[in-house]
């Protein structure tokens, strides 16, 4: 039998239909679930002949899936290259593909949501917003089009790098060296959202608010640290969702209770106006 | 300045592709037309106004800079946002004769962005339950054998969802335009409790996205020691974004260093001393 091997057709149609449909029929119960079988469609299709053979090669695919799917694309990638050698009789079955799956679920999730969405979007974004402070449309045309190459070229990089390396990838995303690399570019990550939380974030209590003496409050929390409150509520959040393993709704529903009765004691007021 | 029907539809049309979860894909959906600097410039086309436009979108967009929705949470809905409260933003500043270059106006437009957004969350989780109807359809497809059909449910079918939580809502209420803005500013007084706790809510919530990140890249206690080095660097040294990154990278340089010293002496002590000089030496040359 001669050796099966993916056309580069069956690929770039594989990559499309995740970077398009990664999350189209998104639901909270099996999120990018579905934006994976079609990706895997085109792969299954030409690997198997019989259509019992596709539909069983596809099954394996219908286990929950959910990462950042930008980056998730090396995962796609991965699995074509898996799926290539168990059509080519490697011992390789559903299980195994997916212990792979939900084992790079993790982290490549915060690989990419440290890198591609806490850091390279706000950077983005701010040097953005920097050319358009005049109302030019150069900032939003310059996003527009740094971004997409970007994630164009930077998925489909991704996509390739996983389908070439295919097992061995994961090798080189969970071995001890590459755990020290992730753990310094998340390290990364975390430099830069911290910077984000300063920089974006501002939480402010009501400028009415006023110490004996005539200091404003605020200006005395600043003068303990500035933005102490972003940083307060950032921490707090987070304690909800980690430590008291709250829902994010449910973490919202409480921001909205504290704003409220902050607003009705008065120590929050936005002072804005229409 | 009034919104007409082909503008509302167009209005709608932007916010299915843009949702998170959008017909636009997640790329140049969410990330690209959701964006609300992006959004300035497609609601200025459409309405004929590009300067208002991409300056009430950058307005917005710094309220929503940190605003990220990882794990499909959702805590301000894009959509919304970006192509319900930004034409009635526009609309709004108009109305009242303000300069959209202007403190005000951009007050004005953070509030109405901040008002729809949060209220817009609705139909997030609309689309995504909606979407469990096809998914259903879908895995019966796959049961049994008609595997093209998934094609269907992830590219095609979500479009109605849309229609229903994205195209009617805001080809409504942007077709509302003026009338819209003279009803939430009867019934929600920016001096009033709702808008208060509103705007409030709006200045507290993206702290929810980045505590989903964190929850990500946290892993040990010390962990916040680099959150707060970053919180740091940009609160009180005044580093831009940018130079956070370098000087992150530059630390995650030092740790990558210790962390790979400390895997080749573990080589060490598992295989003895005699290949340490080997090792130190590969090393050297990869350098």
């Amino acid at each position: 039998m001669a050796e099966k091997k993916l056309s580069k057709a069956a690929l770039n149609k594989s990559f499309r239909n995740w970077y398009y449909g990664n999350l189209t029929c998104f639901s909270q119960e099996h999120m990018q679930t579905f934006g994976y079988l079609c990706s895997m469609l085109p792969l299954v299709e030409e690997l198997y002949d019989t259509p019992e053979e596709q539909k069983d090669a596809l099954m394996t695919y219908s286990a929950f899936f959910n990462t950042e799917p930008q980056l998730g694309a090396l995962v796609v990638g991965i699995t074509a290259g898996l799926e290539e050698a168990r059509a080519n009789g490697e011992a390789i079955d559903s299980d195994a593909i997916n212990g792979i799956r939900a084992g790079l679920m993790g982290p490549v999730a915060g690989l990419g949501d440290s890198l591609v969405v806490g850091t390279l979007i706000p950077i983005l974004l701010g040097i953005a917003l920097g050319l358009s402070t005049d109302g030019s449309p150069l900032g939003a045309i310059f996003y527009i089009v740094v971004w997409n190459l970007l994630m164009w070229f930077g998925m489909k990089f991704a996509y390739d790098q996983g389908y070439q390396l295919g097992g061995k990838a994961v090798e080189s995303l969970v071995g001890p060296t590459a755990q020290a690399l992730r753990d310094s570019i998340v390290m990364v990550g975390t430099v830069v959202i911290g910077a984000v939380a300063a920089t974006w974030v501002s939480i402010s209590c009501s400028p009415n608010l006023t110490l004996p003496g005539g200091t404003t409050f605020q200006s005395t929390l600043d003068g303990i640290f500035p933005k102490l409150l972003s940083m307060v509520f950032t921490v707090f959040c987070w304690w909800l969702m980690t430590k008291k393993k709250l829902s994010p709704v449910v973490t919202m529903l409480i921001l909205v209770a504290i704003a409220f009765v902050g607003v009705l004691v008065g120590f929050f007021d936005p002072a804005l106006s229409y | 300045m009034t919104v007409n029907v082909f503008q509302a539809a167009l209005f709608g049309l932007f916010a299915c592709l843009a949702s998170m979860p959008g017909m636009g894909g997640t790329s140049f959906g969410n990330y690209t037309l959701g964006r609300p600097l992006v959004a300035g410039l497609v609601v200025g086309l459409i309405m004929g106004d590009i300067r208002s436009g991409i300056l009430i979108g950058a307005a917005i967009q710094l309220v929503y800079i940190a605003l990220v929705t990882p794990g499909g949470t959702v805590s301000a809905d894009v959509r919304a946002v970006s192509y319900i409260g930004i034409p009635l933003a526009i609309l709004a500043v108009n109305a009242q004769g303000l300069d959209p270059n202007s403190a005000e106006a951009a007050g004005l437009a953070a509030s109405l962005g901040a008002a729809v957004g949060t209220l817009g969350t609705v139909l997030f989780y609309g689309t995504a339950t909606v979407n469990l109807v096809w998914q259903g359809m879908g895995w019966k497809w796959l049961e049994k054998g008609d595997l093209h059909k998934l094609y269907l449910v992830d590219m095609v079918l979500p479009w109605i969802g849309h229609i229903l939580c994205s195209f009617i809502p805001t080809f409504i209420i942007t077709m509302g335009g003026a009338t819209m803005v003279d009803l939430m500013k009867t019934y929600m007084p920016m001096d009033g409790i709702a808008m208060k706790t509103l705007f409030t809510v709006g200045s507290l919530l993206p702290t929810v996205g980045i505590a989903i990140l964190l929850k990500q890249v946290i892993s040990k206690p010390t962990d916040f020691l680099t959150f707060f080095f970053g919180f740091t660097l940009s609160a009180v040294m005044g580093c831009n974004l940018i130079a956070a990154a370098g000087i992150g990278c530059f630390f995650a340089l030092i740790n990558f260093k210790i962390e790979s010293m400390k895997i080749d002496l573990d080589k060490i002590h598992v295989s003895g001393g005699a290949i340490a000089a080997g090792v130190d030496d590969e090393e050297e040359e990869d350098i």
